[in-house]
């Protein structure tokens, strides 16, 4: 038995731990340490603990995608670590799998470091076996080994280890149980005083191995110091353009070049049309027959999987025919009515310190410095005052809602969500995943669309990140409850009033989820036409989630967003906020001129010119457009009794704001149609920035941006139209 | 197995255990690969675990691992019950 070491021996505070961090400063490194495993192994966890990044990582297969990069030292050594896409096969000609093998391959990593999930060695074992055919420079880091231990699964790392010929290591990357033993095979590998030994391949058929055994000859003749011919010979007789195209350029071997690859692709090509299915059949087939029996020699389990049973029960329940859907609903049901009524009470808290307090201070601050007073209210009433709006209404149902979904996924909760919700998906040409992306997005709308990385095929990748906005996102909730309250709840007898309101509240989200499913299925008949793609999705066990690290690394990453966009969208729209308001032409401000310009559109489709303009000048949040709403309402009407002046953002009582409106010229029609085109309207300019950068295409961003504006234009004046007829 | 018949994966019932016996041959090449890729070989022991309550997809236990299909990819393979 190995010695037993303890969080303490990786703890940077330690003065003799030999493990120092250095995040993502990767320059001069002496080692470059590959990490590579199946999706879901908690490959990210590993990577962490290593480097002390923070990718977010979660209980759900694929995500990381891009390659992420970081670097540690130990021992005085530098060395470079990049986690590669998760993968369950080498073979095949994904983005994913070839990002993961090119690297292993062409990258030469001085280690691989192969992560598995202790509790599903067997999948795990195909890629170990592959890998181990491109290099053998590798270490084995057997992760979530306290998982598998509450599973009574037992592996015998010695014998693993003698039999792949290379070190074996148990971590809990979460409780960082075995890091400073992986930390040093990994440098043992790297340096050279650890010599991995070549003991391992699977045995193919027959007909399948003398194929491969000629061309890896063959191969070996041209180059005896090639390490790998027979997993080269393997890729030559599947046709691997990349891996043809690097022998022929010299890229692989200096002493392989296209004229004497030729007779060989020759023979290749001979094998492969004899074989046809058969070749990739057998060599899967022997690939996990090996993987079996290494499971059998290494591996004990409890025979009848006494804990696996709760996993399985827990499946039944929430898989459940009838169950399914109700706990669903009722889960994130609880999660929204927990934001939405959690966030009030920290919303007040942050109004009254950042709208009151810090504001009246900057103010004084700025006449004892002798501003100008125009500068000092544009800095101040436009700028500032925007931003911390935005903060106030913006961060507390972010830091209460992220978290808690954080919780779901990492439970495993979230991958069954797909699987129930996958069937209604197809039909309407998209992704089960999708559903993931579209319960995210009424947290954020930027973050659903982040999220869509996990959905592996382009086509359902676009449709799921043009629908995203579709979900109603917390910068919108308090639009809605405002209105709902102010002009719905006030037509029915004072004890209905608060069901009416909530109701047309759950109606407009509601609204949202069927255009959501409205649009995937126009999208996949119009410019996404095409089969829906191959459909996977592994259910992976339920691992009960690190509850206090979870909440505290989701509220802290949540926290960072909504400051960053805060000050980077926020800031400027308050500056041009204040600034039309403040500007005059001839007789009248800027704003006075766009909202009369913009009231003949607006009445036409039951809005006004008042909201048209605040839907334009807040692109960059939806938070603001109800302040920005009721400061233009001011300057339209002409009533200096309210508010706090040209330009300045403010909020009143409600009997304030429905006097206001009002007198604005708000009818039951105008508030009906603002909740609908705050739900149909273009996303917010976060928003639409994180759709160019995941789709890295104009096109499609204005596709997401512009689709939504169409219908809330179409939906308005319908709705009008009807209105008018039967009013 | 020989003398056994082979059915799609796709009429596999809960609490029935099988063997895959191979993907059926007018199945597409990339979903061959991505079937292969996933373990879905011959002599591999398979057994649902949940359907969704939709009835489509189905997860089955391959592997030690829980991999959800739908049924027109389940269609493709090829089973013997054991």
């Amino acid at each position: 038995m190995m010695k037993k070491h303890t969080a303490c021996d990786t703890c940077q505070l330690n003065p003799t731990s030999k493990l120092k961090q250095w995040g993502a400063h990767a320059e001069n490194s002496a080692y470059t340490i590959a990490l590579a495993g199946n999706p879901n192994t908690g490959k990210s966890s590993i990577f962490n603990a290593l480097t002390g990044l923070k990718q977010h990582t979660g209980n759900w297969p694929g995500k990381t995608v891009n390659r992420a990069e970081g670097s540690y030292s130990h021992q005085g050594e530098k060395f470079k670590i990049i986690d590669l896409p998760g993968t369950y096969s080498l073979l095949s000609t994904s983005e994913d799998e070839e990002v993961a093998r090119d690297f292993i391959l062409f990258g030469r990593p001085d280690v691989t470091v192969i992560v598995l999930d202790a509790s599903r060695l067997q999948r795990n074992f195909s890629l170990v076996l592959q890998i181990l055919e491109i290099s053998n420079k590798a270490v084995l880091c057997i992760n979530l080994i306290d998982e598998a231990r509450r599973h009574y699964i037992e592996i015998d790392l010695r014998t693993l280890s003698k039999d792949l010929g290379i070190p074996v290591i148990a971590t809990s990357a979460r409780t960082k149980e075995g890091l400073s033993d992986l930390l040093a095979a990994i440098h043992q590998v790297a340096d050279g005083s650890f010599q991995p030994a070549k003991t391992i391949s699977f045995q193919l058929a027959k007909q399948t191995g003398t194929a491969v055994a000629a061309i890896a000859k063959r191969l070996h003749i041209l180059d005896n110091n090639l390490s790998n011919v027979n997993w080269l010979a393997m890729r030559l007789i599947e046709e691997d353009k990349n891996i043809i195209n690097a022998l022929q350029k010299g890229r692989l071997s200096p002493s392989i070049n296209n004229e004497n690859l030729s007779p060989l692709l020759h023979s290749a090509n001979e094998y492969r049309v004899k074989l046809g299915d058969h070749y990739r059949n057998d060599l899967v087939e022997a690939i996990y027959a090996k993987a079996s029996q290494l499971v059998k020699e290494h591996v004990s389990t409890d025979s009848d999987n006494r804990s696996f049973r709760l996993d399985r029960s827990i499946d039944h329940i929430v898989t459940h025919r009838i169950w399914g859907f109700p706990i669903m609903f009722l889960l994130l049901g609880f999660i929204l009515w927990l934001t939405i009524t959690g966030a009030n009470y920290p919303s007040q808290l942050l109004s009254y310190l950042l709208l009151d307090h810090v504001y009246s201070f900057l103010k004084e601050l700025t006449i004892y410095l002798h501003f100008p007073v125009w500068l000092s209210s544009f800095l101040i009433d436009g700028i500032y005052l925007a931003t911390a709006w935005v903060i106030a209404v913006m961060l507390p149902p972010m830091a209460i809602f992220f978290p808690l979904f954080t919780l779901l996924e990492d439970f495993g909760y979230l991958p069954r969500v797909a699987f129930n919700l996958d069937r209604i998906f197809k039909k309407a040409g998209a992704h089960g995943k999708q559903a993931l992306t579209m319960s995210m997005g009424f947290g954020c709308n930027a973050a659903g669309v982040v999220a869509t990385r996990i959905i592996n095929s382009p086509r359902e990748k676009l449709i799921a990140i043009i629908t995203n906005n579709f979900s109603l996102c917390n910068g919108r909730w308090p639009t809605q409850i405002l209105i709902a309250t102010l002009f719905l709840g006030v037509l029915v007898p004072a004890k209905w009033s608060g069901s009416v309101a909530m109701f047309a509240v759950i109606f407009i989200a509601i609204l949202g989820i069927a255009f959501t499913f409205f649009t995937s299925w126009l999208l996949s008949k119009t410019l996404l036409r095409g089969e829906s793609s191959f459909f996977t999705l592994e259910l992976p066990p339920y691992r009960p989630p690190r509850f206090f690290q979870t909440v505290y690394t989701s509220f802290i990453d949540r926290t960072l967003i909504v400051l960053w966009r805060a000050i980077v969208f926020a800031a400027p729209a308050g500056a041009i906020i204040w600034l039309i308001c403040n500007v005059h032409i001839s007789d009248q401000s800027i704003a006075q001129w766009l909202i009369h310009g913009l009231d003949p559109m607006g009445l036409f489709i039951g809005l006004n010119g008042v909201i048209l303009l605040a839907y334009i000048v807040a692109i960059p949040a939806n938070e603001i457009v109800i302040p920005t709403i009721l400061m233009l309402t001011v300057i339209a009407v002409g009533d200096s009794t309210v508010g706090a002046g040209s330009g300045i953002l403010f909020e009143g009582s409600a009997n304030q704001v429905s006097a206001l409106l009002h007198a604005g010229g708000w009818t039951t029609l105008t508030a009906v149609n603002l909740m609908l085109f705050s739900l149909l309207h273009n996303p917010c300019s976060t928003t639409i920035y994180t759709i160019y950068k995941e789709t890295g295409s104009r096109k499609w961003t204005a596709v997401a941006t512009l689709l939504p504006v169409f219908y809330g234009l179409i939906v308005c004046f319908l709705v009008t139209k009807a209105w008018a007829l039967f009013a | 197995m020989k003398n056994k018949q082979t059915i799609p994966l796709g009429f596999l019932k809960k609490d029935e255990r099988a063997n895959i016996h191979g993907i059926t041959m007018d199945c597409g090449q990339e979903i061959r690969q991505r079937l292969l890729d996933l373990g879905f070989v011959r002599g591999t022991e398979i057994t649902v675990q949940n359907i969704s309550p939709l009835g489509d997809p189905i997860a089955y236990n391959i592997h030690g691992t829980l991999i959800s299909l739908r049924r027109e990819d389940a269609l493709q393979i090829l089973i013997t019950h054991k």
